[in-house]
C-alpha cells in the first residue's frame, strides 16, 4: 500500500492506495490541491520511493519553492528522489515538433524512459496542459498503464472546468481506481471546503463528502457534529466529557436535585485522523421541539440508553423517531453495562425497530476506552458505509 | 442593492453605476488606453475591494503605477502571473500572491480564492467603512495573455467559473481584451459572458469609446481621456 499521509484519508481507504492504482485529484476551480499532491508526495519520498513529477506548468525552481514552503521541508529530506519534467520539457518539445501526433511520441518517450532510468515508483502527473495539447484521451494514454510498469502508482491533479459529466466518465470508463474531486464553496460564508470520494475500485465505498480545513499545509478532516442523545439520566454527559479532549456543558439541579442538561452538552475530539464536535442533546421531553434543529446538519446520531432501566426505552424510540427523519447514521449506546442489569441487544432492537446495520454496543461511559469505541464505530458508518 | 460606479459619467449617471455580477469586457487596440481605461474602473471605491490578475506587468511595477497614479493600495489585491518565470522562489504576501505562469489557472483559481478569503477574513486594511459581504471588484490584464497560453475553449470554460463566482459574491469583474490580437469567433465567444462591453479606438485626437450593453446609456462615440492622478476618467 502506498500511504497518503492524510490520516483520515488512508483510514477510509483501509490504509492507503494499492501498488499500482491511478488516482486522480479533480479540483474544482479555486480549490487548493498542494495540501493533497504535496503531502502524498511528501510520504512517499520519505518511504524512499524514487517520484517523477510530471508539472508542465511551472518551472522546476517554482515548483520545488512552493513544495518546499508549503511542506516546510525540502525535498532531498527523504531516501527518495525526485525527477522533474517541467515547462521547459513542454516548451523543448513544442518547440522543436510540429503536430501534435509527434509531440505526444516525444512526451511517451521521455516519461518512458525517465520511468526505467531513475526507478519510478510513483508518478505524479499535472494533466491540465497534456489534456488541452493532446485531448482526453490520448493525455490518459500518455499515463503508463498497469501492463507496462505493474507496481508503478500514478496521482494525477486535475483542474475540472466541466463538472461532473467529466467526473463521471473518469468513473465508467475505468481509467482510474480512486477518484476524489474537492469542492470549495464561494458566498457570502465563503471557503467552506469539502472532498468526495467518487469511486474506489479496490473496495465497495459508497460516494462519501468530508469537509477539511488545512492548517500549516496539513489537511485535517473533521466531523462538524455528531448529536448525542438519548432519555434523561442515561449518561450523555458523561459520554461526551469521557469522549472528549475538551469541552463544556449546561447543568441545572431539577426538582429532584438532579442534574440536567438544559442547553446542551459540547465537546471537541481528535480520533482517527478526524477533528470531531459532539453535541449533547437535553433528554428530558420538554426540550424535544428543539431536537431537530440541534440534528440539522449533523453526520451522526449516538443514542445513550440506560441498561439498568428498560422503561426508558420508549423515550428512546421517541427520541430516534425525531432523529430518523434526518436520515443520517445511528448508533446504540447501551451504557451502564458495568451494573447488574437485565437488558439485551434482543430487546433494545425490538423495542427501538433498530435495523441490522446499525450497531448495538454495550459500554460504561465512565471508561474513555468504552466511548471512544462508540466513537469509532460512528466514524466508520459516517465514512464507510450507507447509513 | 449595491450599485458598483464605474467612473465613467456616461453610465453613472444613467444607469447609477454597475449592479452585482456585472462582467464588463473593454475592447482596446494595443497603445491604447484600454488597460488604464480597466484600472480606473477596478479603482475601489470607500468600503469596496479590488483583485487584480496581472499577466502583463509585476506585482511590483503594478504597486509604482498605483503610487505614481496616487491610487491607495491598500485595499487591493494582486495576484501577479509574471515575477515568478524569473523569481521562482519569490513569496506571497497578504496583498500579493504569485502563481507560476499565466497557463497555471490552477494556481489562479487558488489564489483567488485565497485573496477573497483574505477580504473575508478582515486581514486587508479597514478604512472603518466596511461593508459586508465585502464588495470587490476584480480586474483581469489581460484576458489577450491568458488566450494567449491557453486554449479558447479552456479559457470559456475558466471564466465562465470566475464569472459565477463573482456572481454569488455579488462582485463585479473587468477584463481587458485585444480587439486586435483575435478573430470575431474568439471575441463573440468572450462578449457570451459579458453584460457590458466597452469598445474603445485611438484616432489622431485621442482615444474613444463604446458603450454596448446597457439599455439608455448612448451607443455613440464618445472622446475620453484619463487623468495620470487617480486615474480619472474625463469625457
Amino acid at each position: 500500500m502506498i500511504r497518503t499521509g492524510i490520516l483520515g484519508i488512508d483510514e477510509m481507504l483501509g490504509s492507503g492506495i494499492p501498488k499500482g492504482s491511478r488516482v486522480i485529484f479533480s479540483l474544482e476551480p479555486g480549490v487548493d490541491g498542494r495540501p493533497f499532491i504535496f503531502r502524498i508526495l511528501r510520504t512517499v519520498l520519505s518511504g524512499g520511493k524514487n517520484v517523477l513529477v510530471i508539472a508542465p506548468q511551472a518551472t522546476e525552481k517554482a515548483f520545488l519553492s512552493d513544495f518546499s514552503r508549503m511542506m516546510d521541508a525540502s525535498p532531498g529530506m527523504g531516501p527518495g528522489k525526485m525527477v522533474i519534467l517541467d515547462s521547459s520539457v513542454r516548451e523543448r518539445i513544442n518547440t522543436r515538433l510540429k503536430g501534435s501526433r509527434s509531440r505526444w511520441k516525444e512526451w511517451q518517450k521521455i516519461i518512458r524512459e525517465t520511468i526505467g532510468e531513475s526507478g519510478i515508483e510513483v508518478l505524479f502527473v499535472y494533466f491540465d496542459l497534456l489534456y488541452e495539447d493532446f485531448g482526453l484521451e490520448p493525455a490518459l494514454q500518455l499515463l503508463p498503464s498497469g501492463e507496462e510498469y505493474r507496481s508503478l502508482t500514478t496521482i494525477v491533479e486535475h483542474l475540472n472546468l466541466e463538472g461532473d459529466s467529466l467526473i463521471s466518465g473518469f468513473a465508467s470508463g475505468g481509467y482510474f481506481d480512486l477518484i476524489i474531486s474537492v469542492h470549495s464553496n464561494i458566498s457570502s460564508v465563503p471557503f467552506f471546503n469539502f472532498f468526495t470520494l467518487e469511486y474506489v475500485s479496490w473496495s465497495r465505498m459508497p460516494r462519501r463528502s468530508v469537509p477539511y480545513t488545512v492548517t500549516d499545509g496539513t489537511i485535517r478532516l473533521y466531523i462538524p457534529k455528531i448529536i448525542v442523545t438519548g432519555p434523561p439520566s442515561s449518561g450523555k454527559s458523561t459520554f461526551v466529557a469521557n469522549a472528549s479532549d475538551s469541552g463544556l456543558s449546561v447543568d441545572r439541579g431539577d426538582i429532584d436535585g438532579f442534574k440536567t442538561t438544559v442547553a446542551m452538552d459540547l465537546g471537541w475530539l481528535h480520533l482517527r485522523g478526524f477533528d470531531i464536535t459532539l453535541f449533547g442533546t437535553p433528554g428530558q421531553p420538554r426540550f424535544d421541539p428543539i431536537i431537530p434543529q440541534i440534528i440539522r446538519n449533523a453526520m451522526g446520531i449516538i443514542m445513550v440508553i440506560d441498561a439498568t432501566r428498560p422503561e426508558t426505552l420508549p423515550r428512546a424510540r421517541e427520541l430516534l423517531t425525531l432523529a430518523y427523519s434526518a436520515r443520517i447514521p445511528v448508533v446504540v449506546a447501551v451504557n451502564k453495562a458495568d451494573l447488574p442489569h437485565t437488558m439485551d441487544e434482543r430487546q433494545v432492537r425490538q423495542s427501538l425497530k433498530l435495523r441490522e446495520a446499525i450497531p448495538v454496543l454495550f459500554i460504561s461511559s465512565l471508561r474513555r476506552s468504552d466511548v471512544h469505541s462508540v466513537l469509532e464505530s460512528m466514524i466508520d458508518h459516517i465514512t464507510r458505509y450507507s447509513p | 442593492m449595491y450599485i458598483y460606479r464605474t467612473g465613467i459619467r456616461l453610465i453613472d449617471e444613467k444607469k447609477g453605476g454597475l449592479s452585482p455580477g456585472s462582467n464588463i469586457l473593454i475592447l482596446a487596440p494595443s497603445m491604447s488606453s484600454g488597460e488604464r481605461l480597466g484600472y480606473s474602473v477596478a479603482r475601489p471605491a470607500p468600503g469596496e475591494y479590488a483583485l487584480i490578475l496581472s499577466t502583463v506587468m509585476r506585482a511590483v511595477d503594478l504597486l509604482d503605477f498605483f503610487s505614481e497614479s496616487r491610487i491607495d493600495p491598500s485595499r487591493i489585491g494582486i495576484i501577479d502571473a509574471v515575477s515568478k518565470l524569473s523569481t521562482p522562489d519569490i513569496s506571497d504576501s497578504t496583498q500579493v500572491r504569485y502563481v507560476s505562469s499565466p497557463s497555471d489557472l490552477t494556481g489562479i483559481g487558488i489564489k483567488f480564492s485565497s485573496m477573497v478569503e483574505s477580504i473575508f477574513n478582515g486581514e486587508f486594511a479597514d478604512s472603518g467603512d466596511a461593508l459586508f459581504p465585502p464588495p470587490v471588484r476584480f480586474y483581469i490584464d489581460s484576458l489577450t495573455t491568458l488566450l494567449m497560453y491557453r486554449r479558447l475553449e479552456v479559457i470559456y470554460q475558466f471564466l465562465h467559473v470566475v464569472t459565477a463566482k463573482l456572481k454569488k459574491m455579488d462582485a463585479i469583474g473587468i477584463y481587458a481584451l485585444n480587439n486586435e490580437s483575435f478573430d470575431e469567433k474568439t471575441l463573440s465567444l468572450i462578449k457570451q459572458l459579458m453584460n457590458v462591453v466597452i469598445e474603445i479606438k485611438n484616432e489622431q485626437h485621442g482615444d474613444f469609446l463604446r458603450v454596448r450593453g446597457l439599455p439608455g446609456v448612448t451607443q455613440e462615440w464618445v472622446h475620453f481621456q484619463i487623468t495620470g492622478e487617480g486615474l480619472e476618467v474625463v469625457i
